[in-house]
């Protein structure tokens, strides 16, 4: 009864401050985001501008050629400007590539002056072979540059039949991946709605601390312990309702929003606590800052990793953000591992009550009657 | 009710005491008053009773409860009083009250009766953060009286409020008292110590230098004088005579069968001017 009336208290005051609102204002702009501004399939289409300074006959077979991986089989007339000055272009739009063929090569040079796109220029050599000229931006790596710089003398005759001939082994033929705009989802649960539960937590204490009211707590029959349990229950009410907002619209009920709602639950518990043992720390959130904001930036080092599958080194791994990231990720793919979600959700579990009665015995200790 | 014995405490956790060697018992139904300057260790001592600070060293009981093994259920039947007041700013002042005594395991008073006995009555639903200062005190007084307590702490509970209230204040602890609550008063107000308690402490950097009855403080220390005012041949006279030495009681005689008399006082010392003389010290 005690720890219901704190927690109907807690709420009350929670939905008179700023910060409950903080949470589900996000989860809707991060669900606009997904939804609107995020494609299910991210392309990455380069723009080129190309002279063909060939025979007629030559540079109307090239750009036929293109004209095949047209989108619609017809190059739409583009003028570009330059320096005040106007370029008729040939606009050949393929599923990588936005090629605008040019009638000169001060045109190309021109316009990749200040359109800031990669330009090439095709010619015949005195000895009649293909001569490339590239007019290059400056931030291209030096990988590009060396290929580029190779394209002209190698023979790519049957390159592509050869890439087909090797043999791949698929180590996990099941595997299934989510599309780009699913992709991006574990890592937004895993900070808006469980993350974001420390600093939430932390912003709740430091109210209470300014107005002393833990002092007034602590003289009633009530127990430190069930005050900040109350609070941790707001907090992870907010993280299911700013969780649910995200993943019902994308995903449906095509997830087991049984493990959604576990992995929410012990990672917003194991944040919460975090919040609540920094917060003892500490006299107002201004002297906490500098710690939030650590602690923040190492558990979002796991995003990184998670979007640059290359690079995952073991202390990456022993984040609990990057547990928290891949267990959201293995709810949301089809036959994930649930096993790794339930290991993960239970050592959370263990290492927030191990952080909660360090909590507990913070706050019994550090009040004070000043 | 409350007995302490020994009690030291240190902030630094060295030998500079905030509180040094401190020990007096409080009996039942007694309004015990702990007077000293700010700094003097008050607020220690309180905090120690109260839970609030770890006891370090001494022996101290409070309400039968150890403070040392200090339980939740002790503060079924204490009540305290911050001088800061600490409300919930957000809460209106009735839900403050509301919350705070489902927190109790014993019969409670009911949150609307209380705020109407500090004065508070329509601003029930007000929000507690438009309150003023002297409000929010007197809604933090308020709530200490919601279960009932037969020991309450009160700091500096008139503290900032006008005179009117304050006598309102007044007149509730001694109603509390009557009774039967024991009261532990802390505060640098020696005239409502010397209202209120039947005893008081001075306290003064950490250590107790005296405790005893206002009364018997005044007895011991007052300046047993009488300064009376009469007409002698027309004009205005004034002398002050010891009431204790024959020569000067003779004197005061003959005034009062020849003259006069306009106005006669006895001069008796305050609690203040007590505690001056014996600590060395002033209040503030």
């Amino acid at each position: 009864m005690k720890l219901f009336s704190s927690f109907v208290k807690e709420l009350t005051l929670a939905t008179r401050s700023f910060y409950f609102y903080i949470e589900i204002f996000f989860a809707v702009v991060l669900l606009a985001v997904v939804l609107f501004a995020i494609p299910e399939q991210i392309r990455a289409v380069q723009t080129q501008l190309l002279h063909l300074d060939l025979p007629q006959p030559a540079a109307d077979r090239l750009t036929a050629d293109l004209l095949e991986e047209d989108l619609d089989g017809q190059w739409q007339t583009v003028v570009l400007e330059s320096g005040g000055q106007a370029f008729d272009t040939k606009l050949i739009e393929t599923e990588t590539a936005r090629v605008y063929i040019v009638d000169s090569a001060d045109a190309v040079r021109a316009l990749a002056d200040t359109q800031r796109n990669i330009g090439m220029v095709l010619s015949l050599d005195d000895a009649g072979q293909l001569h490339y000229t590239y007019y290059l931006q400056g931030y291209e790596s030096q990988r590009l540059q060396n290929l580029l710089s190779v394209i002209p003398g190698a023979s790519l005759d049957g390159v592509a039949e050869k890439i087909a001939d090797l043999p791949v082994e698929q180590l996990a033929p099941d595997q299934v991946l989510l599309n780009d705009r699913e992709n991006v989802i574990p890592t937004l649960i895993a900070f808006n709605s469980s993350f974001m539960g420390m600093f939430i937590m932390a912003a709740y204490v430091f109210l209470d601390k300014k107005e002393g009211v833990i002092n007034a707590y602590a003289v009633t029959a009530s127990s430190v312990a069930r005050y900040l349990l109350s609070k941790i229950l707001v907090v992870l009410l907010t993280a299911t309702v700013s969780g649910l907002i995200v993943t019902v619209p994308v995903f449906g009920f095509q997830i087991n929003y049984g493990l959604v709602l576990l992995l929410l639950l012990v990672s917003g518990f194991f944040a919460s606590v975090l919040g609540l043992l920094i917060a003892s720390f500490y006299a107002d959130i201004t002297k906490a800052f500098g710690t939030v904001f650590v602690v923040l930036i190492l558990l979002m080092l796991p995003v990184i990793a998670y979007f640059l599958p290359g690079w995952n080194p073991w202390w990456i791994r022993i984040i609990p953000s990057d547990l928290v990231i891949w267990s959201f990720r293995e709810i949301l793919i089809e036959d994930g591992k649930t096993g790794f979600v339930l290991m993960v959700s239970a050592g959370l579990l263990v290492a927030g009550c191990g952080l909660f009665a360090l909590a507990d015995h913070r706050y019994r200790k550090t009040l004070s009657v000043s | 009710m409350i007995h302490v014995s020994g009690l030291y405490h240190s902030y630094s956790q060295d030998d500079r005491y905030a509180v040094k060697d401190v020990s007096f018992d409080v009996p039942k139904g007694e309004v015990f008053g702990f007077l000293g300057p700010s700094g003097a260790g008050k607020s220690t001592t309180q905090g120690i009773l109260t839970g609030l600070l770890k006891l370090q060293q001494g022996d101290v009981t409070v309400a039968g409860y150890p403070v040392k093994s200090m339980k939740n259920e002790m503060f079924n039947r204490i009540g305290v009083s911050f001088e800061q007041s600490n409300v919930y700013s957000k809460l209106t002042a009735r839900e403050n009250l509301a919350f705070y005594r489902q927190l109790f395991d014993v019969p409670t008073r009911d949150p609307l009766e209380l705020i109407r006995q500090v004065g508070l009555g329509g601003k029930e639903n007000l929000k507690v953060g438009t309150f003023s200062k002297g409000m929010k005190h007197r809604l933090t007084f308020a709530r200490s009286m919601i279960n009932n307590p037969e020991l309450w702490f009160l700091d500096e509970p008139t503290t900032g409020l006008d005179p009117a209230i304050a006598a309102n204040i007044k007149d509730i602890i001694k109603a509390q008292n009557e009774k039967g609550t024991t009261v532990f008063l802390t505060t640098h107000n020696m005239f409502i110590a010397d209202e209120l308690c039947h005893r008081v402490a001075f306290i003064v950097d950490g250590e107790i230098k005296l405790i005893d009855s206002p009364k018997n403080l005044k007895l011991q220390y007052g300046e047993k004088v009488v300064t009376v005012e009469y007409l002698a041949d027309g004009r205005p006279q004034t002398e002050t005579l010891s009431t204790v030495q024959a020569e000067d009681k003779a004197r005061l005689q003959a005034i009062l069968g020849t003259y006069e008399i306009m106005t006669m006082h006895t001069k008796e010392a305050t609690l203040e001017e007590i505690f001056i003389t014996v600590t060395g010290r002033g209040l503030t």
